[in-house]
């Protein structure tokens, strides 16, 4: 028979390294020739996205196209610590030394600009690249002509910034610190199964995600994260389980050790919760990591809910559901029902 | 380790290369024809990161020995398209955001393709069959789904026939 349940839960999640690590990121960015502006950054883009975050960032504060921003990432010659991509840091901690190098050459712009145009930089205007007096925008320089005219003066038009947030070392005794993580992340997912009780066999029909990640720099991307999460979760909730024998993994492949197809897909709907509530870059919070956590408990609750039996060992295999039901089954005779 | 020369047609080029026995295709196509977009993930068929297409057929090429090759047609992911020129699934993975780390995707634009010739109008069970046998650890699978339906939308509505919205 198949029998269908619906379960919920919901996680926080601190990110960064938080509890009085000296955990930073440093970026820069300058005007170079060839009309690009170059952001310096030793964050690793994984797949999670990183670099398009920053791009979107940078191009934000200096009110370009991204098109205008070309990035080195992570060259040890070129770049500066950045931190490690993990910890669901990299939007919060480089997206920031981003944001904070951007904005210190915003403000060079602007120094140098109101020199040229003999101007305060409140009487100044900028647009897609091109910096005037707001009575005057006719006569306008582009970044990349003012670059030329700092170089002249001995200068240079760029930043560099980093990002040190301080966090608490939390009381040994009790656990808590006034301000152990950076910020938390919040996410609360109701998930459906479809049990089948004659195989075990468990199918993932929805997942109804709620995700708190303070503004969604690029909400695509945010999206990308939390599927991705949720299907390492249903792996993990009733597939993945690593059998290790006398120090040996005996499953060390892809058909004993079983990870979510395309066929393990559910349907999604995601419903971003944007209170722009952090110190993130535009109020952006992590969601790499916390995207996988609610998962499987909620798949949990979701089986308890359609055939009453609870299943406290990870995965959820077949097994384990046909084995539970038949113990149930014989409780249920001999108390006679 | 006895040597030997085959021959055969690689995204449209015909090439004669000196092999041996014991070689397989995945390391030919990668390090002798220096064709990198080919992945190797679990070198034993079970990932399809190494999905290339021969014959008309989606195989592992981890799996083919490279004299199997001798006179074969074979197709990888750079056959497909390059930057100048993308195939409309390929877009079609950029627009929807398919791709992450990007280890899968080059076996998924393979295994899709061979789909969509063969089924030009799948529905949504049917293109999680067609890449059942490409895993990918990143995407959750969502957005690569997504992907291959636009991809068809715009395939059937350029070549005149059932025409849908791209959305």
């Amino acid at each position: 028979m198949k029998k269908q349940g619906r379960g919920i839960a919901t996680i926080m999640f601190g990110f960064g390294y938080g509890e009085g690590f000296p955990d930073h990121a440093i970026a820069s960015a300058e005007i170079e020739e060839g009309g690009k502006i170059l952001i310096r950054t030793a964050a690793a883009d994984v797949g999670q996205g990183v670099l398009t975050i920053i791009t979107q960032i940078a191009a934000e504060v200096l009110k370009v196209k991204p098109e205008a921003i070309r990035i080195i990432p992570g060259d040890t010659h070129l770049t500066k610590n950045s931190g490690s991509s993990s910890a669901t840091r990299q939007t919060f901690f480089t997206g920031n030394a981003v944001k904070e190098a951007s904005e210190g050459l915003l403000s060079n712009i602007y120094h140098y600009a109101s020199i040229e145009f003999r101007s305060n930089h409140v009487e100044l205007g900028i647009k897609d690249g091109y910096i005037f007096r707001n009575d005057n925008p006719k006569n306008k320089l582009s970044y990349w002509e003012l670059a030329e005219r700092v170089k002249e003066r001995g200068d240079s038009l760029k930043a560099e910034a980093s990002f040190f947030p301080r966090t608490d070392i939390p009381d040994p005794k009790t656990g808590q610190g006034k301000k152990v993580y950076v910020a938390y992340t919040f996410v609360t997912q109701v998930i459906e199964v479809e049990v089948d009780t004659d195989t075990g066999i468990v199918e993932v029909l929805n997942v109804y995600t709620a995700a708190d990640i303070g503004k969604a720099i690029n909400p695509k991307n945010v999206e990308g994260q939390i599927e991705g999460g949720t299907v390492q979760g249903i792996g993990m909730a009733l597939m993945e389980e690593q059998v290790i024998k006398e120090g040996i993994t005996l499953n060390p492949d892809l058909t004993s050790y079983l990870i979510p197809t395309s066929m393990d897909t559910p349907h999604f709907a995601t419903l971003l919760v944007e209170n722009e509530d952090s110190e993130g870059p535009f109020g952006a919070k992590g969601i790499g990591e916390p995207a996988t956590i609610a998962t499987t408990p909620a798949i949990a609750n979701a089986i308890y809910d359609a055939i009453g039996v609870r299943i406290y060992h990870l995965p959820i295999t077949p097994e384990k559901i046909l084995k539970a039901l038949k113990e149930e089954n014989k409780r249920g005779n001999k108390e006679g029902f | 380790m006895s040597k030997l020369t085959i021959g055969f047609i690689i995204n449209g080029q015909k090439k004669t290369i000196e092999t041996t026995t014991s070689t397989r295709l995945l390391d030919l196509i990668r390090d002798d024809l220096h064709l990198t977009g080919t992945k190797e993930g679990c070198g034993k068929g079970e990932c399809g990161a190494c999905t290339v297409i021969m014959n008309g057929e989606l195989v592992a090429s981890c799996l083919i020995l490279a004299t199997q090759s001798d006179g074969a047609v074979i197709t990888t992911i750079e056959g497909i398209g390059d930057n100048e020129c993308l195939d409309p699934v390929q877009e079609a993975f950029i627009e929807t955001g398919a791709v992450q780390c990007g280890f899968c995707t080059p076996g998924m634009i393979l295994a899709a393709k061979k789909m969509l010739e063969e089924n030009p109008h799948p529905d949504e069970e049917e293109i999680k069959r067609g890449i059942s046998g490409n895993l990918c650890r990143c995407t959750g699978y969502q957005k690569i789904i997504d992907a291959i339906k636009l991809a068809a939308n715009r395939l059937s509505s350029k070549n005149g026939g059932r025409s849908e919205k791209d959305d």
